[in-house]
Parts: C-alpha cells; structure tokens; sequence
C-alpha cells in the first residue's frame, strides 16, 4: 500500500489557511473590540479643549487635575463600596461555614437558593428596597408611624441604605468565592490538630482561620472591586437626595446639558485604573500559591455537628434569602397591583391598571422586544465566538494566546458604565453609522459579557482532557472537522449555559444600555429606570416583573425547541 | 497491511527551559515492534508525541517511510493528521458522547470510505479485540478493559502504517494489565504493523517488543533486544532498571584473561570472570549478576571459576521464588532461587555463576 499521507511532502514556512490564521484574526478581532473603546476613553479624558469637539483640539493633564473638586465623590464611592464589602464577606463567610461544614437542616437545596439572588438583580432589589425603606413612604417607615413611632426608622437613601442593598446582592458571589475554598480545604488538616490535642476553638482559630484567609481576603478585593463600579442601587437610592458615587456622577455628566464628556472620561479612567489594581491584586492572590489548602485530593468536607446552634444557623440562612430575594420580590409583586403603594392593603387598592398601562405603551413594548431581540443574538453570537476564543486560548497553542485571554478579560475590571462611556466615544466617530441602533448595543454586550462567557466555557474546556482531541487528530481529522465531530459535541454542556447566562445578563444590562441606546433603539432595564424617576413606583414595578417574566417565557421556549430539536435529531 | 519504517535524528525537544529529550536517535525498521523504556520524566512520552506530530521539535529530524514528517532545517512539518499514523492513548480517550460504533468508525469517516465498509471494518476490528456485541454501547458506558480495547480498536482499524502506543496498558488492574499483555501481542503479530511503545514496566517491555530502547532523562541509554537489553545491560542505570541485579566492582586483571573473558579482582581478593561485549571501561570496574543467575549450592561445584563460599544470613519467602541475602567478601549479595528444597539462615554454602552472566559495566 502506498503512502500518500507521508509522501505528501510540507514545507512550515508555505502559507495555508490553517487554525493559525483564523485564530489569529478572530482573536485579534476580538482584541480590537476591546482595547478601541478603551483608547478612546483615554483619549477624551486627555482632551482639554472644547468638551463638545471631536476629535480633541488640544490635549493635557487638566481634566484629572480638574478631578479634586469631585473629591466628595470619590469620598462617597469609597465609603459605599467599603461598608457593601464589609458586609458582604461577612454574609459571604457566614453562608460559606454554614453551608459547607455545619449539619445546617437543608444544606443542599440552601447551596442551590443561593444562586437567586443573582436573578432577582440589584435594580430589581434597590427598587425593592425604596419602597421598603424610604424616608416618607417606604413600608417600614409608615409601620412605625403607625405604631406610634416619629419621623422615620429607617432611611434606604443614604450611603448605609446603597451599600446594604448592594451587599445583599454582592453577598451571594462572596459566597461562592468563599464557599469553594472552605469545601477544598482537607479535613484532615484540622483533624490532625485535634488528635494533637487542640480543642475546637483552638483548632477553628489556628487552623481552619488562617487557611481560608487567602481565600476570604481574595474574594474581599474581588468584591470590592465590582462595588467601585456598581451602578444600579446607586442610581436608584443615591438619585433622590444627590447623593452621587463616580458611576452615577459620570452618568450625570454625560447626560446633562450641555454634557462634560472630558471630565466624565477622566473620573472613568481613575476608577478604571483603581480596578485594574485591584483584580490585578486578587489575581496574584488566587494564583500566589497561597491556596495550600487545595491539595488535589479527592476527599468529602467534613460537616460539623453544631447541636442545637443548627436552629440559629438555618434562621440566618432563611433571613439573608427573606432580605435578599423573598421580601423584595414580594415587595415588588405586591406595589404591581397598587394604585397607590402603602403598607396596609386595602381592598380598593388593589388594581391590574399598571399591567394595562405598561402593556399598552408602544415604547414598553418595543423596548422588551428590542431586549429579547438582542439578548437572542448576544447569546447566540456569543456562544459561538466565545467558544471559539475559549477553545482558541486554552487549546490552541497559538503563541500569544496568553496575551490574547489578559486583553479579552479586561471588561472584567471596567464598570460596564465606563465602558460604554468609552465605546459612545468610539463609535460615534466610526464611518459606519451605527451609533443610536441596536447593532451598537449588541456590539457593546458582546464585548463586556466577553468575560461572563469566557469564564462559564473555559470551565469546561479545562474539563476535557486534552487527548479527546488528540486522538482525533491521529485518526486523520482535519481541526475543522475535529472541532465539529468532537470538541464542539463535548461542550455542549457548557455552551448551553454559557448561552443561557448571556441572555439572561443581556436582557437585564443596565450601565452599558442607558448610555449607548437611541431614541429609537430603547431596551427595557433603562426604561424601568426611566419610568421610576418620572412615572410611578407602582407602573415600575409592573414592568420590572414584566421583564421577569419575558426572560422567563423566553427561556421556556428556548428549551422547548431545544428538546423537539435534539428529538427530532435522535430519530 | 501497510508497513513504514521510522527513523528519528538527534531529536531535540524543549519545553521553555525543560529539555526534555536532548538529542536521540533511533530507528524502527518496516514491521519492527520498538518499546521506548524507562523511567517516569525521562522523555518517553515527549518523543512519541514528536513522532505522532502532537509535539513540536526544537530541533532534529523524524522520517517516517522514508519521508521527513519533520526536520528543523529545511523546515518541515507535516501536521499529525496527515502523517498516517495512529495512536493509543494512556487515558485512552474514548469519546463519551459516541456510540463504541461510532468511536472505532471514526477513523474510516474522516477518510470518507463508503458505510458499508465501514461496517464490515468496524466489524472484524470490533470481533478482533473481542467486543463483537458492543457496537451500539455508548462509549460512556464501559470498564477500563472494554474501553482499551475499544481504544485499540480504533487506533487500527483504518490500517495505519505506524501503530504508537502510550502506556496503554497502565489504568488497567494487575490481572487485567497481564493478560492484555499477552492479547496485545497476539493482536500486534495478527496486524503486522509497524509499532513505537512506550511503558515504564519492565515486564510489559521485555514481552512484547522486538527491540528496546531504554530512555534516562531524554537521552538513550541502551538499545537492543529484550534478551541483549536483560541480560547484558550496558551502565548501571540499566542494569539497575532492568529488573534486580548486585553489581560487583573490583581492579581489572588483564594478565589473567583468557578465552575472550574479562577478570576483576574484589577488595576482598576474588576473582570474577565475566564478558565485556565491546564495553569501554578502564582499570577499576563494575560486573553486573542477575540475582536469578546466582546459584547457591551446600556442595562445592564442579566448575573451574566463579566459585565462592559464603554464608546465608537472612532467608525471605516470596512465593514463586525465595531471596537470600548472604554474606560474601565482606558485603551482600542477593540470590534469587526457585530451588524446592530451602537454605537456613547461617547455613555455610558456595555461590556460583557462569562467567557468561557475569556482564562489564560502563559508568
Ligand atoms: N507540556 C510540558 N511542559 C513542560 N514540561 C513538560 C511538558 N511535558 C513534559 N514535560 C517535562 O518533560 C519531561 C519528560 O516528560 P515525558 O512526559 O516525556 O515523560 P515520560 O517519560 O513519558 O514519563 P511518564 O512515565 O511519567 O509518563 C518531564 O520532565 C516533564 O516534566
Ligand atoms: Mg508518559
């Protein structure tokens, strides 16, 4: 038998359109689609002539000089994210021990919950939460005054109100974080100690502490870091008294009149550049080495019995889901069927007339349908490309692919609102006109939920052993046909919920949203926002439950024509 | 079925700082079963995936059927796929997401032969490594032994030239692992394909290869055939890898060598008679004796050299042999027997061994 596949003489050097090239345009691409906005942010925020001129007249440092009279700004962003973060670990920590090393009543289905209050949102709770909490007419307020109390109890438009609601919703992913590094610790690191003697405070105190503290002060920074540029609670509660941090005070820069675009840019590059810092410390800390307590063993948690102490350890886990995911959803629920929201229900309050209204105006239903439009093609685009990146970083080999995966998790460490602050820049100057359309939002989406969907398929790739590949390259498959027959069938997990995760966060985007939708391109999150500040509670909460349910429908079709797809596919 | 030879030229391999083989050469020739050998690290691995192309050289040459598949200067590379070989791997990576069918008609789909024969091909593959009845399995659904033979039968079926096997054998439990061994051989005889393997089991080397090539930090050792490899081990580290030895030094005493033996003569004052097949070595030396060529007898033998008394110190039982440790010229040396009848502990007897196992070391 004669040999063509080894006769078939190759030269390195000759060109062929091979796995290099395109990674390296679609890789390259997708760098692009990052680092642009982000020169250009740094270029208005250089710009010192007239704020209104494009491209700049002159270019200096005055803007960033011009920053000290935002001090109180920086002051307030600080203080916030400082007081969210400290409650949020500790909820983080809490949760974390409970859940994963105490015999709590119900530990698993726990683990699961814990993910709601991701889907109920921080907008959703900080509309929640204005309604419960506000000075006049929030819940708890009126009830106090109805027990005889003066004035007001409690106050949700202050820096305290922003921080708990933005710490309730934090505290689920300082849960994960945490929660992952007390699970990987060997039990047999404290077992060891108390055979040695060491009674159980001892053993919690010198052992189980300073093991989990890399992990702890790691998920601190990483919380911190996303609270400097969190935007919706701040929005929602700092608004009414002017109470501003830098995300929502380069919003109001932006879209006051005449707008101050320079200034804007420059508050968005030092908070840019302070959360850079600040993933850049977390990153060191998780690949520091200091994780000694992951030893690549396979063993089982071990789960402490608490006694008694498991009664108070359930009612801390039901009172943190009753403040972060119940009481608000229900607050919401409840203030949708209001015509004037108060905390005694009373019988002819009751109305389905915001449903009515919300469904009947053109622009609530235009703005729904734009976002499921563009949560469609965000996840469906996304999949595929970010598969492709993911596959193309972690399986590739291409040199630079390091490089590549450091540029393209770069939104991580930008507030959306930052970088859609840098893309409005950008975009408005490209020959093409797509500023205002929905093509800007779903390039804007498909770049910040660049990270989002790297990270969910990534966890996958690194699942699948590198030799599945392998061998279907020495049966003779070209990387095109190895790709399709078995890495894509492999990811399927993975890209499905990848998919589903870019839908639900496209839909729900707010900071990048508000600033880069036209007149004539609006989604719904905006709109909710839009409405509370110049409709009624009553009408925003029927909205915001509107969109819930949209995502929700979606989502049920979506799986039902996935099953008769892979039925149909089966017979 | 098709045959190539390979042959591999001072092959370089690099990984960052790592160099993890550092220049070796070699040669398969058409229809050969070569076992690359030795210890975990020392490169086994790295150069059969540079000769299956999943790794790329830094520097060398690898021809297969007498074409370069891959040369530093001038530059070539010809991509895995295209260098018509096939490989089992040590996780065996079988396809969870396919049928048994579908994973051993893999390689025939992607050269688009047409269904029916894929059918009949994955058939016989299937029947050969008995697993007739298993085509509609999903693949997620078998033991370590089905999945090795599934692997296997994926690996040969779209008649191959080169067959490179990666530890296949080593998930597999000890029984499992033997008699595999021996399915195997009979398999690779039946296919008559040419095959790189590679093990860090002794055994698994000696049984099933023509020839061995044993490795130590990406550089060769020793190549030769199971037997010359066994019995006359060219360094220490050979010696040492292949199975258990005692190694003797002593001064070389060329005044007393005769019909084409080599004389060393201990500390102590005995002389041992051995071979030096074409070994460099100079005046102080190392004899290398199998501890299973050792005789022990409580009777003086007959033969004119390599006779010694010693004394029996310490008796253990293994089974199919028993080891004794006994005193001889102030050290130990360790005797494997087989023989039914036992020493005792302090038992006074002569150890013997004929000069031809007696094999000269190079350091
Ligand atoms: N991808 C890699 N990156 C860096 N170093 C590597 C890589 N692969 C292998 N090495 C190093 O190269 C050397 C040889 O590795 P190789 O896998 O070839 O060993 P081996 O002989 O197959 O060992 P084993 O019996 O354990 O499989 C080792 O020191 C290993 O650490
Ligand atoms: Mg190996």
């Amino acid at each position: 038998m004669s040999l063509p596949a080894v006769t078939h003489f190759e030269r390195a050097r000759s060109w062929r359109p091979g796995p290099r090239l395109v990674s390296l345009l679609v890789g390259g691409g997708a760098a692009v689609l990052v680092l642009y906005p982000i020169a250009y942010l740094i270029q208005a925020s250089l710009s010192v002539g007239d704020p209104q001129a494009r491209p700049p007249e002159a270019y200096g440092l005055a803007n960033y000089a011009d920053l000290g009279r935002y001090a109180h700004i920086f002051g307030n962003t600080l203080l916030v994210a400082a007081i969210a973060t400290v409650l949020a670990v500790v909820v983080g920590f809490a949760m974390g021990w409970i859940l994963s090393r105490t015999n709590v009543p119900g530990r698993a289905a726990f683990e699961q919950l814990m993910a709601l209050p991701y889907y109920v949102t921080p907008l959703m709770g900080a509309l929640a939460w204005a309604l419960i909490g506000s000075p006049t007419s929030g819940f708890v307020n009126q009830i106090w005054r109805a027990l005889g109390g003066d004035g007001h109890l409690i106050d949700i438009n202050t820096p305290w109100g922003i921080a708990w609601v933005m710490a309730l919703f934090e505290g689920a992913v300082a849960f994960v974080m945490i929660g992952a590094v007390m699970k990987s610790m060997d039990p047999a690191l404290e077992e060891a100690s108390q055979v040695l003697g060491a009674s159980r405070l001892r053993t919690m105190l010198r052992i189980t502490l300073p093991l989990v503290l890399p992990g702890v002060l790691g998920a601190a920074i990483f919380v911190f870091a996303e609270m400097l540029g969190s935007f919706s609670a701040a929005l929602v509660l700092g608004l009414p008294n002017r109470f501003y941090v830098v995300t929502t005070a380069m919003y109001q820069l932006v879209s006051q009149y005449p707008p101050r675009f320079p200034t804007a840019a420059a508050m968005g590059v030092s908070l840019f550049a302070v959360m850079f810092a600040m993933v850049w410390v977390y990153r060191r800390i998780v690949s520091g080495g200091s994780y000694a307590t992951i030893t690549g063993k396979a063993f089982r948690p071990r789960v402490m019995d608490v006694g008694r102490l498991r009664w108070p350890f359930l009612g801390i886990c039901l009172g943190y889901l009753g403040v972060a995911v119940i009481l608000p959803v229900l607050t919401i629920v409840y203030a949708s069927f209001q015509r004037l929201t108060a905390a005694f229900p009373r019988r002819d309050n009751f109305t389905l007339a915001n449903y009515a209204t919300a469904l009947s105006l053109d622009a609530v239903r235009s703005a729904l349908w734009n976002s499921l439009l563009l949560g469609f093609a965000t996840a469906s685009l996304g999949v595929v490309l970010m598969g492709f990146l993911a596959w193309l970083i972690y399986r590739s080999r291409l040199p630079g692919a390091g490089l590549i995966e450091y540029v393209l998790m770069f939104p991580q460490a930008v507030p959306r609102l930052v970088f859609a602050f840098g893309m409005l820049w950008a975009w408005l100057v490209f020959p093409i006109p797509i500023y205002g359309t929905l093509w800007l939002l779903l390039i804007a989406y498909l770049t910040v939920f660049l990270p989002l969907g790297l990270r969910t398929i990534s966890g996958v790739i690194l699942q699948i052993d590198r030799s599945l590949e392998e061998s279907a390259q020495m049966c003779g498959a070209t990387w095109g046909y190895r790709l399709r027959t078995v890495t894509m069938p492999l990811l399927k997990p993975g890209l499905v919920a990848a998919w589903l995760l870019l839908f639900i966060a496209s839909v729900r985007e707010l900071g990048a949203s508000i600033l880069l939708m036209g007149p004539k391109s609006k989604v719904i999150t905006p709109a909710i926002v839009e409405s509370w500040f110049s409709t009624s509670s009553e009408l925003t909460a029927a909205l915001a439950l509107l969109q819930t349910l949209a995502v929700a429908a979606a989502l049920a079709i979506m799986f039902a024509v996935a099953r008769r797809a892979v039925q149909a596919g089966g017979e | 079925m098709s045959q190539a030879s390979i042959e591999v030229r001072d092959l370089v391999v690099r990984y960052g700082a790592v160099v993890a083989v550092r220049g070796v050469t070699f040669t398969v020739g058409a229809g050969e079963h070569l076992t690359l050998l030795g210890p975990s690290g020392c490169g086994k691995t790295t150069t059969l995936r540079a000769i299956a192309g999943l790794e790329r050289p830094t520097s060398g040459e690898i021809r297969i059927g007498g074409s370069p598949v891959f040369s530093s200067s001038p530059a070539v590379n010809v991509p895995a796929e295209r260098r018509g070989l096939s490989m089992v791997f040590q996780s065996y990576a079988i396809w969870p997401h396919m049928t048994v069918f579908d994973n051993v008609a893999y390689g025939l789909r992607v050269r688009r032969r047409p269904e029916a024969e894929v059918t009949t091909r994955v058939r016989e593959a299937l029947d050969l490594v008995q697993l007739g009845d298993l085509g509609a399995r999903s693949a997620s659904k078998l033991s370590g032994g089905q999945q090795q033979r599934v692997a296997l039968a994926r690996a040969f079926v779209f008649s191959p030239s080169v067959l490179l096997f990666d530890e296949p054998l080593s998930n597999l439990d000890a029984k499992l692992r033997a008699e595999m061994r021996v399915e195997l051989k009979e398999l690779q005889r039946r296919l008559d394909i040419t095959s790189v393997y590679v093990t860090h089991d002794l055994e698994e080397a000696l049984a099933i290869s023509d020839r061995i090539v044993v490795m130590r930090d990406g550089v060769i050792e020793q190549v030769g055939t199971p037997a010359e490899i066994y019995d006359r081990p060219r360094n220490t580290f050979v010696a040492d890898f292949v199975g258990s030895a005692n190694l003797i030094r002593g001064r070389r005493r060329p005044d007393l060598e005769r019909d084409g033996l080599v004389v060393i003569q201990t500390p102590g004052g005995a002389l041992v008679h051995g071979i030096s097949p074409d070994r460099r070595v100079g005046a102080e030396a190392l004899v290398a004796v199998r501890t299973v060529r050792l005789r022990i007898d409580r009777v003086r033998p007959a033969t004119p050299v390599n006779v010694w008394p010693a004394r029996i110190r310490q008796r253990v039982f293994q089974g199919d042999f028993t080891q004794y440790h006994i005193d001889w010229e102030g050290r130990q040396l360790i005797v494997r027997s087989a023989a039914p009848e036992p020493m005792a502990e302090g038992d006074e007897v002569f150890v013997s061994v004929e000069p031809r196992h007696c094999v000269l070391l190079e350091e």
